[in-house]
């Protein structure tokens, strides 16, 4: 018979290593990655819907199985899609142009040059971003029509301009504020104008505000329906929401087909945003740092 | 190469306060001047005055004889280094410095050996094709300076070009600019808070105060022969002991009475300076710290004091004196409620490294007779006469 001898502890009995535990930020890490699998579960789950839809022919859809590309085909030919979305693209592009040709000019003079009441002219033009569209829509409508704009693009251009506009101000006079007046000053002594600093020394380093409204602007009039339904009165020229509605509207609905045209809605603007999203943040977040 | 005048120049912001209150001051070819003073003196708002940076409310500035006033900052032919640098974020070092040749519509060839030669200047040749954020601090200002000098301009404007670099570099960059200044040979008009910048760079230091040009002068005869109490205080470091006290009659002549001690005045200063009467309202007494000198043992040209502080400086010390009063060690003076009514009066002498005082040593110490200063006690002119 053999005895084991055990040294002594210093306390007299044996010491447990401490039992392996997670770091409490690898935990947090992990809680944080369910939670945002949960998210993004939430989000995507509606384009699962549409593109798995999509891919069925009207029966097919009432019978639950198969696979189709009839309604993608088919959707040319129940609205005119490329038409649509040249549409959108026109409207959405102008009336960014104009967004930015404003808001650009004004944000720099806002914050960079002193003028007489520059603050109070901000806070009012800051403020009708607090309107919302639909109280505004019918007297925009009223004047629009006045102006016999009411038929092709240009008055849903101007009223998306007129809408976008505040924003914009708002966040180029933000964005400027954050550069130091010295480069300005610089440029100037150097022998630029106001306009030349604008054009030559501004406009290079404002690419993520220009970036951000942009791509905001973008999502925004893209996705509109309601002034393309009220201010594009010509069929012909309408924008691809609104030839969604229609499609909607119709006595008979093809939900394949009108998921292959939703999908085709969504696709320009979440292509933009995952194109931009680097300048999106950098100019959402920019004066937080400074 | 041109001079530049201020001529009563005046600049009113909207609080009715002048930041800058009748400046005359000429500025030859060549010279450098160093505008100094402390933080809201008008400096930066005179140098933006005639960068055509701010309008002038008053007065007349010209360049080259022409005046200014309502001329473009791009006509007047000035170049300008500013305190952040400005560089130009999205140009490389080479387009920063050929900006405003471009601007001026002068051919490529022509710009690119510009920008070659004042980088060779400024030693910045490897650096040509980097952006600024690739550049450390020292090599950002030289890029600043680089763009002003490819212009070849009537005058150089620094509005405190150094301020953001650490103690060594801004030594190295002061000499740096100096040489260059040198070199070059163009008006400069160079804006600092830091007076051992003014007074190691300037061929002559304007020192400002409330918007008002205090002196102009060399800075040998600024720190010499300050005109007031104020410069005298703020050029040198550290400043000039200046002391408020009375003037009395002793056996010996007139005497300063600094407590209840007592320093005779040479007899030469009762012509040199315009000596109030004894008994009188007093004066400011100033010397420098290096004027004040430990000797062994009392006499009637000594004063004795006790060691407060002593700061070791490596290369000095210096060490903060108040003086005895007769019949105690400490003169600080307090009422029955415990308030202080009187504290002693303080001296700050510059010592050798290796004097060896100690906080509360007493010391007999002498000031230097040749370098004493007289100030009035209202208005805080110099009493020099011929001032």
């Amino acid at each position: 018979m053999t005895t084991v001898l055990t040294p002594p502890t210093e306390s007299g009995s044996h010491k447990e290593p401490p039992p392996l535990k997670p770091p409490p930020r690898r935990i947090g890490r992990w809680v944080l990655f369910g939670a945002m699998i949960v998210v993004a579960v939430i989000m995507l789950y509606p384009f699962f819907v549409m593109g798995v839809t999509s891919l069925k022919s009207e029966s097919q859809f009432l019978s639950g199985g198969g696979f189709s590309w009839l309604s993608w085909s088919s959707l040319t030919s129940v609205i005119p899609v490329g038409q649509e979305v040249l549409s959108s693209t026109i409207v959405c592009s102008s009336s960014i142009f104009i967004i930015l040709c404003v808001g650009l000019p004004a944000g720099f003079a806002f914050s960079k040059l002193r003028f007489r009441l520059s603050t109070v002219v901000f806070l009012v033009i800051v403020s009708a971003m607090m309107v919302p569209l639909q109280a505004i829509l019918m007297p925009e409508f009223v004047n629009v029509t006045k102006l016999g704009l009411t038929g092709g693009y240009t008055g849903a251009i101007l009223v998306y301009a007129a809408l976008g506009t505040p924003f914009s101000v708002f966040l180029f006079t933000t964005y400027f504020r954050g550069v130091p007046d010295e480069l300005i000053e610089a440029g100037i002594v150097d022998g630029l104008g106001y306009f030349g600093a604008l054009w030559r020394l501004v406009l290079p380093i404002a690419v993520p505000a220009i970036a951000t409204v942009t791509v905001l602007q973008f999502i925004q009039i893209w996705d509109d329906l309601l002034v393309g339904l009220l201010f594009i009165q010509n069929t012909s020229d309408r924008p691809i929401t609104v030839g969604l509605a229609v499609l909607a509207a119709g006595r008979t609905t093809s939900i394949p087909e009108l998921m292959a045209g939703s999908i085709i809605s969504a696709l320009p603007a979440m292509l933009v945003y995952l194109g931009f999203q680097r300048y999106l943040v950098k100019g959402l977040t920019m004066g937080i740092d400074r | 190469m041109a001079e530049i005048t201020f001529d009563g120049v005046t600049k009113i912001f909207g609080d009715n306060i002048p930041a800058v209150d009748q400046l005359s001051l000429h500025v030859a070819e060549g010279e450098f001047m160093v505008l100094v003073g402390p933080s809201g003196c008008g400096k930066t708002t005179a140098l933006r005055m005639l960068a055509g940076l701010e309008d002038i409310t008053a007065g007349s500035l010209s360049i080259g004889g022409t005046v200014v006033n309502n001329v473009l900052p791009k006509d007047r032919d000035v170049a300008m280094v500013f305190q952040n640098y400005a560089l130009y974020p999205h140009m490389t070092v080479a387009q920063n410095m050929g900006f405003a040749l471009k601007i001026r519509g002068q051919s490529k060839g022509e710009v690119a050996r510009k920008v070659g030669e004042a980088a060779a200047i400024l030693r910045l040749t490897e650096y040509l094709d980097r952006r600024p954020k690739a550049l450390s601090g020292g090599q950002r200002q030289r890029v600043a300076m680089g763009r002003a000098i490819v212009r070849s301009p009537q005058a150089f404007l620094m509005d405190e070009p150094l301020s953001n670099l650490d103690a060594q570099l801004r030594v190295e960059m002061r000499l740096e600019i100096a040489r260059i200044q040198r070199l070059l040979g163009v008006a400069t008009v160079y804006v600092t808070h830091d007076q051992i910048e003014a007074m190691t760079m300037g061929d002559r230091v304007a020192v400002m105060r409330g918007g008002r040009l205090q002196q102009c002068d060399t800075p040998q005869d600024l720190y010499d022969h300050p005109k007031n109490d104020f410069v005298a205080g703020f050029m040198g470091s550290p400043p000039m002991n200046l002391l408020r006290v009375g003037l009395e009659t002793t056996d010996a002549g007139v005497a300063l009475a600094l407590g209840s001690q007592r320093l005779a005045i040479p007899a030469s200063y009762a012509t040199s300076h315009h000596l109030p009467r004894v008994d009188g309202p007093g004066v400011v007494f100033g010397v420098r710290p290096e004027d004040v000198e430990v000797r062994d043992g009392s006499s009637a040209d000594s004063l004795t004091t006790r060691v407060e502080r002593r700061e070791a400086l490596g290369a000095e010390i210096l060490v903060h004196l108040s003086l005895v009063d007769v019949g105690g060690d400490n003169a600080i003076v307090v009422n029955d409620s415990g308030a202080v009514v009187a504290r002693p009066t303080k001296l700050v002498a510059k010592m050798g490294p290796r004097s060896g005082v100690s906080v509360g040593d007493h010391l007999d110490v002498r000031l230097n007779p040749d370098h004493f200063h007289f100030f009035d006690a209202d208005s805080g002119l110099s009493l020099r006469r011929g001032v």
